[in-house]
């Protein structure tokens, strides 16, 4: 493989001393002069009319200095899928109705938190409950209560993919299995909440520091529903405290924040607690699982139908995205030659769902990966082997959806298989489960429908060699501005100091999408490495006629040297050729542009990460409580760029989705969230967490810049049913409804006895 | 409400305020001193990313009342790194990659430095459970136990 | 959001009761706070005085006699319990209850009496201290007085403290030869608290095999911490064999009074509660029986 100077080296995080010297700024954090701060008052009811708000005595209290509801915006209803009107359904400020407990109906700007909070005491509300319907299999029956006028039977989005002829692929199986499975949702639980501060300013235009995934989106759909002209908007999110898919739809604070500036033209700043983060933010889609699977009795894939109904939530959201991924990676990562997927996603009085990290593809990675070990039980066969052979492979088409083009799949089942059996004999009670998944690298979509490219980067070289670097791509933690700022060193020819990143600003940095869908090492990154390339062409050119080589030697730069490639001894220092470079351009700076969109490649995503992950997990039999003790996974993320970046995001995927599997349990009752707070809502701590080995499968992807392609959402996908798996290798249960908590383990070994007596 | 004198040093800093009895550490720390190096991720005591030293033992400053800290001598993240240069801690985290997001990392290298100054050479599971309290979601803590774990194996001595 | 209150420090005991005194029914005590605070916050407990008692120095500490046993005073954090010599030689299963329990920062600063004060029958120390036939120091302005832990636990959140009233003392007698004490809580994630938890103190006959004494306290399994005392009853002066025990699991799972909540069903508490119950009978069982160091 090719040897790099900057990329694949353990380099320090760009923003490493900000973070570790509590220097670093995040929106949590600002305090500007003449601040004023807020609460949203939200609503009680899961389903009901607002009839009267009255803000009189709130608005008296001293300190209060203004109160809005729906009435103050101009009421329009937003959504991120701005193509499709139809799916743009939520005000964020309710007027007339609301749809969910939660659901913000007022805002109060006051001079301190505690003010803000007794005003809300103050307002009255009079709602008409209505009738509520809090599971998607009830809410779609004739005759439940109707959320939105235009959803029939409350149906939101409706998704189909097929190829092949699923019937005859049935017709043909030796065995066929039905399962039903229950994925949970999940929340975010960001360290930093939701939050913003927002500054309207005479001049008439608004400036808002938030916690974002996007500051062009929230730019932009900000501007939409405050009617102000885009670019007279300005979102700031230089830091950002975790998103994992919460941080890039328009929020409550953003909204409300901005709402109560442009009355009182002061900064209003709004943190959300932890409790409204529970109750009110977006939350990973809760799925009702169908499947049909029909093998040949050596393991060969048939047929699959896979039948999926979504608990929506009250607003499409990014819900319509997650009713797709799941229904195309549910086909992930093999070959199946026919396929059937019908979602539904259907609106619940429930806090809305959407996109959470994985997007849709653990939920069908789990089920899958689940159905598959029983198969492969059923018949007989080795779980390593029947994945083998279906495996994808490089250069396979998904009919009619995508074209794999990198795909170390079969590489990492060989890395696995061997460490499965270095393990040995395990003792009782303890299994090894697997589970294989793929993953996109950014989606193709527009349904945002920007006009502007997917990502772009500005490069310029100033007169001593540093370079400045605009992105509009955000670092929420998973590394971007040090994986950029990677890739800009290596494509220039320079060392990661020589570089300096401005993004986190719709002032001055160009656009970008946002950090979601796993998009940015490839799109922003090759958006980057373009610019790059045509900056380190203007200095190459300026060496070549410094050097006037014969005119069959090219020339490249690295590590500051500027040289011809087949003489490398030949050549000037970087910083000289810079200086003359300048002087040649009548003093300008060199300059470049790069940018990034997606062409024709697939329904998609340019390119897919894939790996193999590996779970071994103890259960104690006489509580079905869970152990993990090992966890190895061997993934393909095409080339890697930022090695500390790629093993840091590998294990906070493992332990985000490890919750997933057996210890995050969101208990609702009638659209009320009972355990609303980090005591009883469960994430894995430290003394949980098992030995985490990574094992990288290089491959290049062609798409991908340097042949990079993603790695932080995939590692997400396996978890859950690795350890499924583990539970059943260990246990000889099966568990289909996340999570897998010790009662329920306990509960189906009861079952077992009760079968095995009959 | 009628404010009461608090005396109270921070990072080797003395100061004198006047607050009123119902402020958090925390508050006190982050809006009248404005140290904002240390954060707040919850409103139950649950997720300890406001860990500071409060006499030399770690603490959840949301969970304490600023008059209780009165007389105390208390450290932030902001004051692990005299004159400019990073802890053995510190550097570790910057070698390992222990951080992401960053917002759980201030109470992350409080208690990690605890950890070390009470017991130099603790093992992986003293390592975890010293952590234990303070929630991380973006690492999955394994490269945050392989920093102190660093410390710990006296690759970060001091230079005297 | 916290209400205002009115703030009074005390320095002493005696200053601590006069204040308590001074604003009859109309107070609340502050000791380590890593209980009560959570409580303020939400806005579920707004006293008009808030008395912080975390200064007083008399009120902390851990004195060991040989004769008369252990006394810890109500000020004591669960750091120092966890770090003490003469509890780790002399109670070790106090050392262990402390080290699972929450988090360093939360121990550093929270008390034992503030746990114990706050009521909270899924609290560890409650059914450990019981087992261990623990008594407690109450005083007014007026009297002192001392009684079994065991009756200082009267429902959710509900202790014997009279208004006016400050938890000073909790008093562990000396252990007697041949006992063993052991704990465990049911919980998914580490250190936190049991959805069901049982502390178990077995005593052996001085010269013979069977159970002299036994003690089988139950914890998140009703409103306070229980003894199952019948099934205590089947073991004292039995030998440990696996159908009694079998029997002893059933029965104390019978008498608890366990709810259902978000975390567990009544039936899976039960379940936990016979399981927990067998693991640490026997566990006790095997630790009493070993010679004496």
């Amino acid at each position: 493989m090719k040897k790099y100077s900057v990329i694949n080296t353990p380099i320090h995080n760009i923003d490493g001393i900000a973070k570790i010297t509590g220097r670093a700024e995040y929106a949590f954090d600002i305090k500007l002069p003449h601040m004023l701060y807020g609460k949203i008052l939200r609503s009680p009811y899961p389903h009901a009319k607002i009839l009267k708000i009255n803000t009189k005595k709130a608005e008296g209290l001293t300190g209060v200095k203004a109160v809005v509801t729906g009435k103050d915006t101009l009421g329009i209803k937003q959504g991120i899928w701005r193509r499709f009107k139809e799916l743009c359904d939520e005000e964020i400020l309710a007027r007339s109705k609301v749809r969910y407990i939660g659901e913000p109906v007022a805002a109060v700007a006051a001079v301190d938190e505690d003010t803000a909070e007794e005003a809300m005491d103050l307002i009255e509300i009079e709602y008409e409950s209505l009738p509520g319907v809090f599971e998607p299999i009830e809410a779609i029956k004739e005759g439940a209560p109707q959320l939105h006028e235009h959803a029939e039977r409350n149906i939101n989005v409706t998704r189909h993919i097929e190829w092949g002829d699923v019937d005859e692929g049935f017709k043909k199986a030796d065995h066929v299995r039905e399962d039903w499975f229950r994925c949970s949702s999940q929340h975010h639980v960001c360290m930093e909440t939701h939050n913003a501060v927002a500054s309207f300013t005479p001049d008439k235009k608004l400036t808002v520091w938030t916690s974002t995934q996007s500051h062009y989106y929230i730019q932009v759909l900000l501007s939409w529903v405050l009617g102000l002209r885009e670019n007279d908007v300005r979102v700031i999110s230089r830091y950002t405290g975790g998103g994992f898919g919460s941080k890039f739809e328009l929020d409550s604070a953003q909204f409300c924040s901005s709402l109560l500036s442009m009355k009182l033209f002061k900064p209003v700043k709004i943190i959300l607690t932890r409790e409204e983060e529970f109750m009110a933010t977006k939350r990973r889609t809760p799925m009702f699982y169908y499947l049909r699977t029909g093998v040949k009795k050596d393991g060969t894939f048939l047929a699959k139908e896979g039948r999926v109904f979504t608990e929506g939530g009250a607003y499409t959201s990014m819900g319509a995205t997650a009713l797709y991924l799941t229904g195309f990676f549910q086909a992930f990562p093999y070959v199946w030659p026919s396929y059937r997927y019908d979602g539904y996603r259907v609106y619940t009085n429930t806090a809305p769902t959407s996109a959470m990290r994985g997007f849709g593809a653990p939920q069908a990675t789990f089920c899958a990966e689940t159905q598959i070990d029983l198969i492969a039980n059923d018949l007989g066969i080795d779980p390593i082997k029947i994945r083998r052979k279906n495996a994808m492979y490089p250069g396979y088409e998904v009919p009619g959806q995508a074209t794999i083009q990198s795909c170390g799949l079969s590489q990492c089942l060989d890395k696995i298989e061997k460490w499965i059996k270095s393990q040995g004999k395990l003792p009782p009670n303890r299994g090894i489960g697997i589970a294989a998944y793929g993953f996109m690298s950014g989606g193709i979509f527009n349904w945002f429908d920007t006009p502007y490219a997917f990502s772009s980067a500005v490069i310029q070289v100033n007169i001593d060699g540093k370079v400045d670097l605009y992105i509009g791509s955000q670092d929420m933690g998973q590394g971007s501005n040090t994986t950029m700022t990677m890739i800009c060193a290596e494509e220039l020819g320079v060392q990661v100091e020589d570089i300096r990143l401005h993004m986190g600003d719709t002032e001055s940095c160009p656009v970008d999408l946002g950090a979601w869908g796993s998009r940015e090492t490839l799109m922003q990154g090759n958006a980057v490495k373009m610019a790059a390339a045509k900056a380190k062409q203007q200095i190459i050119e300026y060496a070549a006629a410094k050097l006037s080589p014969n005119i069959v030697y090219d020339l490249d730069i690295k590590d500051r040297w500027v040289h011809l490639i087949a003489r490398p001894e030949r050549g000037l220092s970087y910083y000289d050729v810079v200086k003359e470079a300048i002087r040649g351009k009548d003093g300008q700076p060199i300059i470049a542009r790069g940018h990034y969109t997606p062409h024709r490649k697939g329904m998609i995503s340019p390119a897919y990460s894939f790996g193999v992950q590996a779970v071994d997990a103890e259960v104690d039999p006489d509580t079905g409580k869970i152990t993990l003790k090992n966890c190895v996974t061997a993934h393909d993320c095409g080339q890697v760029i930022n090695p500390l970046g790629v093993k840091g995001q590998l294990e906070g995927a493992m332990a985000m989705a490890a919750g997933y599997g057996y210890t995050e349990d969101p208990s609702m009752d009638e659209g009320k969230i009972l355990n609303p707070n980090l005591v009883d809502y469960k994430v894995l701590r430290a003394t949980e967490m098992p030995e985490t080995k990574v094992i990288e499968v290089e491959t290049y992807e062609p798409e991908g810049p340097f042949g990079a392609k993603e790695a932080g959402e995939g590692l997400t996908n396996p978890t859950a049913g690795a350890l499924g798996n583990a539970v059943f290798h260990a246990t000889g249960l099966s568990v289909k409804n996340l999570p897998i908590t010790p009662e329920k383990v306990l509960e189906a070994l009861k079952e077992k006895k009760k079968k095995k007596k009959k | 409400m009628e404010k009461q004198l608090l005396r109270i040093t921070v990072n080797n800093e003395y100061h004198e305020l006047y607050v009123k009895p119902k402020r958090l550490l925390v508050e006190v720390l982050r809006d009248e001193l404005e140290l904002t190096g240390t954060k707040r991720g919850c409103n139950t005591g649950a997720c300890c990313a406001c860990t500071v030293l409060l006499n030399g033992v770690t603490v959840k400053s949301c969970s304490i009342l600023a008059m209780q800290a009165d007389g105390t001598e208390v450290t932030t993240v902001e004051g692990l790194a005299e004159g400019g240069k990073l802890s053995p801690i510190q550097r570790s985290f910057l070698d390992h990659g222990a951080y992401q997001c960053g917002f759980c990392t201030s109470g992350m290298l409080i208690s990690a430095t605890a950890l070390i100054n009470e017991k130099p050479s603790p093992t992986k599971k003293q390592i975890k459970e010293a952590i234990h309290g303070n929630i991380c979601r973006c690492t999955g803590y394994n490269s945050i136990i392989r920093a102190i774990k660093a410390v710990a194996e006296g690759k970060y001595k001091e230079e005297e | 959001m916290i209400r205002d209150f009115v703030y009074s420090k005390a320095k002493t005991v005696k200053e601590a009761l006069g204040l308590l005194e001074e604003h009859k029914e109309n107070y609340k005590i502050i000791c380590g706070g890593q209980s009560l605070l959570i409580l303020m916050r939400q806005g579920l407990v707004a006293p008009a005085n808030l008395i912080d008692i975390k200064s007083i120095e008399e009120l902390s500490y851990i004195n060991f006699k040989p004769k008369d046993g252990l006394k810890i005073g109500a000020a004591t954090t669960h750091s120092e319990i966890e770090k003490s010599s003469p509890v780790k030689k002399h109670y070790p299963v106090l050392v262990s209850m402390e080290k699972n329990l929450a988090s360093v920062q939360t121990r550093n600063w929270g008390t034992i009496g503030g746990n114990l004060a706050h009521g909270d029958p899924a609290g560890d120390p409650g059914p450990v201290f019981v087992a261990l036939n623990a008594t407690v120091k109450m005083a007014n302005k007026e009297r002192e007085r001392t009684i079994p832990l065991e009756e200082f636990f009267i429902d959710y959140f509900e202790t014997a403290l009279e208004d006016g009233e400050l938890l000073l003392e909790v008093q562990l007698p000396v252990v007697p030869p041949r006992t063993a004490t052991v704990y465990e809580k049911f919980n998914i994630i580490k250190n936190d608290q049991g959805i069901v938890s049982v502390a178990v103190s077995i005593t052996m006959e001085k010269k013979g095999s069977s159970c002299k004494d036994a003690r089988i306290v139950l914890g998140a399994a009703a409103s306070i911490p229980i003894r199952a005392k019948k099934a205590e009853k089947l073991l004292i002066g039995q030998k440990l064999n696996n159908g009694l025990l079998e029997k002893i699991g059933k029965r104390a799972s019978k008498e608890a009074d366990p709810v259902a909540d978000i975390h567990a069903s009544e039936e899976y508490r039960r379940h936990l509660v016979e399981a927990l119950t067998k693991r640490m009978v026997r566990k006790a069982w095997d630790q009493a029986r070993k010679p004496a160091r």
